[in-house]
């Protein structure tokens, strides 16, 4: 099955539903939004992150190491289960990028963890150091 | 916002399923252990009111600034 949606960036598109990610919690300040689609763009390893039910919201976002090379985050039991991770191969963490001026800022502390085998997400929020890495 | 005072020991329940215990005090700090279903998350609210912000921030991004991350991080 396909769905169509309207999106404030890419126009109209149409998406398996099985692509279909879905942040059972939402993610802080959009916490109604609990369904998400990962859209490939311009052959990167960027990826925009885009809300379903409102157009208006994407996220750029890209795996850790287009970020910095040692990043280790330890995922608790609440979190798994959430996930209902069972194998942490399947776990797939992306983290989010904005521009602020000239510089890249990656939120370092907020990564998005998604369970590749069920689609399940959910922020994660993670007491770092350095919240944010200015590129 | 309800305000109840609590010694070390004691605990709050918050609905059928939430529990909050005070496990110690010492100075200004407050040791809490908290007892919550399994699927809800709990978070230090300074932390959870960073990452919304940022989320906020982050989720205006024009698509036109794709290219300029693109640039800076390649």
């Amino acid at each position: 099955m396909s769905i169509t949606l309207n999106t404030a960036r890419f126009g109209e598109l149409t998406i398996d539903e099985d692509k279909i990610i879905l942040f059972p919690e939402g993610i802080p300040g959009f916490t109604e939004l609990k369904r998400y689609i990962l859209l490939d763009y311009k052959d990167t390893e960027l990826k925009w992150l885009q809300a379903i039910d409102d157009g208006d919201v994407a996220f750029i976002v890209a795996p850790p190491w287009v970020v910095t090379k040692n990043y280790n985050i330890t995922v608790d039991e609440k979190t798994k289960d959430l996930l209902e991770l069972i194998d942490e191969k399947d776990l797939c963490i992306l983290i989010i990028l904005r521009v602020e001026g000239e510089t890249v800022k990656a939120n370092l502390a907020g990564p998005i963890l998604i369970n590749s085998s069920n689609k399940k997400a959910v922020q994660a929020i993670v007491d770092l150091d350095i919240f944010s890495k200015i590129l | 916002m309800l305000i109840l005072t609590r010694k070390e020991d004691e605990s709050i329940k918050i609905g059928d399923n939430i529990l909050i215990k005070v496990i110690s005090i010492s100075g200004n700090q407050v040791r809490l252990g908290i007892d919550a279903p399994k699927n809800s998350l709990i978070f230090r609210y300074e932390l959870y009111e960073k990452i919304k912000q940022e989320n906020l921030e982050s989720s205006k991004i024009d698509i036109t600034y794709f290219n300029k991350i693109k640039e800076i991080i390649k």
